[in-house]
């Protein structure tokens, strides 16, 4: 089943990808061609984390763009001893997909997107199928409890709220608190998170 | 208390997650503060997270870039923190109501900043001008990011490039330059809307230029004129590009 060629690639993609802290400290100062390097970098995990919550192509693409300019404008607020770059700047994106859903009457919208078939879901998955981040994401997902790979993907992908987690999976919002918690602790261990 | 604490800690896991409501995350944030165990526990999940985008990245549309660089250029940055001010544990993200709130936040960080300009000129009160530039920020940042901005950049004869972003839906453009060869103080860069009826003056070149009643099929000329302006344009465009 496990195939060792795959499983063996090296952790490292070979082309060393740029320094995004060391962008983002350019952009802080008004570097244009700093920041579209940094555009390149970003805008596929911001645009992809935002649709992936929000789903609607139009929306996604108008909020991804608010969050990309936003990296732009607060670039002298990244602090590179608090974190990654790129955490820093996905954190942006998930937050604002988020509000964009929680916002509104985003209820019923849900709703009526997820009475439809989600022809989403197929290039979603097409695109992110050969990324050496996917494999891993996958692979550690796999070493958690159902509860806890479920509570972490209604969370972070579906940008439900915890309680509203609890209510989808029928157990104690407290339950999802800790499964969320100890799901992601499991990930970061597996992932070999360094920070 | 203890209960109380242990709880918001089981929260670090939920709240990288943005699965909390507003007031749990403020709460939180504050006991952040206060609690170094909590903190580095975030950042390593908030990084874990962070693996959780990326293994879903997506290619966002071509124009998106083109949208978003013109943005930029059209978009004053926030200065840094300065460093004798504590920082909070993260940068904060208010939710917005709605997407059309970021322009008017744009207008509020810009108000603020050049409060800060004002500070340090000695000056104590917002003249008139800064006013106004605050209203024009505002709808210009509104017309970068709307949703239809359509972008246009073409090298001009006075060298350098112009940049047009319009909006077919707020039948607004913003005009910009970059690199244009400097006038003598005796002449200036006129920018003209030109429609079938002839030609409208859209006012001096100056930053960036807010242009209303757009309609489509109009262009973007721009031409050298006497210092003032003129009525009508009386020298060939040194750029025309479409809207």
């Amino acid at each position: 089943m496990s195939r060792p060629q795959i499983r063996q690639a090296p952790p490292e993609p070979e082309a060393a990808p740029p320094d995004l802290a060391a962008l983002l400290s350019q952009v802080a100062r008004g570097d244009h061609r700093a920041f579209e390097l940094v555009y390149a970098e970003l805008s596929g995990p911001v645009y992809g984390v935002v649709r992936q919550v929000l789903r609607d192509p139009a929306q996604s693409e108008e909020v991804a763009q608010e969050v990309l300019l936003e990296i732009w404008r607060t670039a002298s607020r990244f602090d590179p001893d608090r974190g990654s770059a790129a955490a820093w700047a996905l954190t942006i994106a998930h937050r604002r997909a988020v509000d964009r859903v929680r916002s509104e009457n985003a209820c019923s919208r849900r709703e009526q997107k997820a009475a439809e078939p989600e022809p989403a879901e197929d290039d979603v998955v097409e695109t992110v199928a050969a990324t050496l981040e996917y494999q891993r994401v996958r692979r550690c997902m796999d070493g958690l409890t159902g509860l806890q790979r479920e509570s972490i993907k209604l969370a972070y992908y579906s940008g439900y709220s915890y309680p509203q987690v609890a209510q989808l999976l029928g157990v104690a919002p407290g339950t999802v608190k800790t499964r969320i918690r100890d799901g992601l602790i499991r990930m970061r261990d597996c992932m070999e998170v360094t920070w | 208390v203890k209960a109380m604490r242990d709880d918001l800690h089981v929260l670090t896991g939920s709240y990288v997650l943005d699965a909390i409501s507003d007031a749990e995350r403020e709460e939180f944030e504050r006991h952040l503060q206060h609690c170094p165990t909590c903190e580095t526990e975030v950042r390593g999940l908030r990084e874990t997270a962070a693996r959780l985008a990326l293994a879903c990245a997506m290619t966002p549309p071509a124009r998106m870039e083109r949208r978003v660089l013109a943005a930029a250029h059209q978009t004053r940055q926030l200065p840094p923190l300065s460093a004798d001010r504590p920082r909070r544990a993260l940068p904060r993200h208010r939710s917005l109501p709605r997407a059309r709130a970021f322009p008017g936040l744009l207008a509020v960080l810009a108000a603020a900043a050049s409060m800060v300009v004002a500070v340090a000129l000695g000056i104590t009160e917002l003249s008139a001008q800064h006013q106004l530039d605050r209203a024009r920020a505002t709808s210009i940042a509104r017309v970068v990011t709307a949703s239809d901005a359509h972008v246009e950049t073409a090298p001009t004869s006075a060298g350098g490039n112009v940049t047009v972003v319009t909006s077919a839906a707020l039948r607004e453009a913003v005009v910009s330059s970059s690199g244009m060869a400097s006038l003598p103080s005796s002449r200036v860069y006129q920018v003209w809307v030109l429609s079938p009826s002839g030609a409208r003056s859209a006012g001096l070149m100056h930053g960036s230029s807010l242009l209303a009643a757009i309609r489509p099929g109009d262009r973007i000329g721009i031409t050298v004129e006497p210092a003032g302006g003129t009525a009508r344009p009386t020298t060939t465009p040194v750029a025309v590009l479409p809207v």
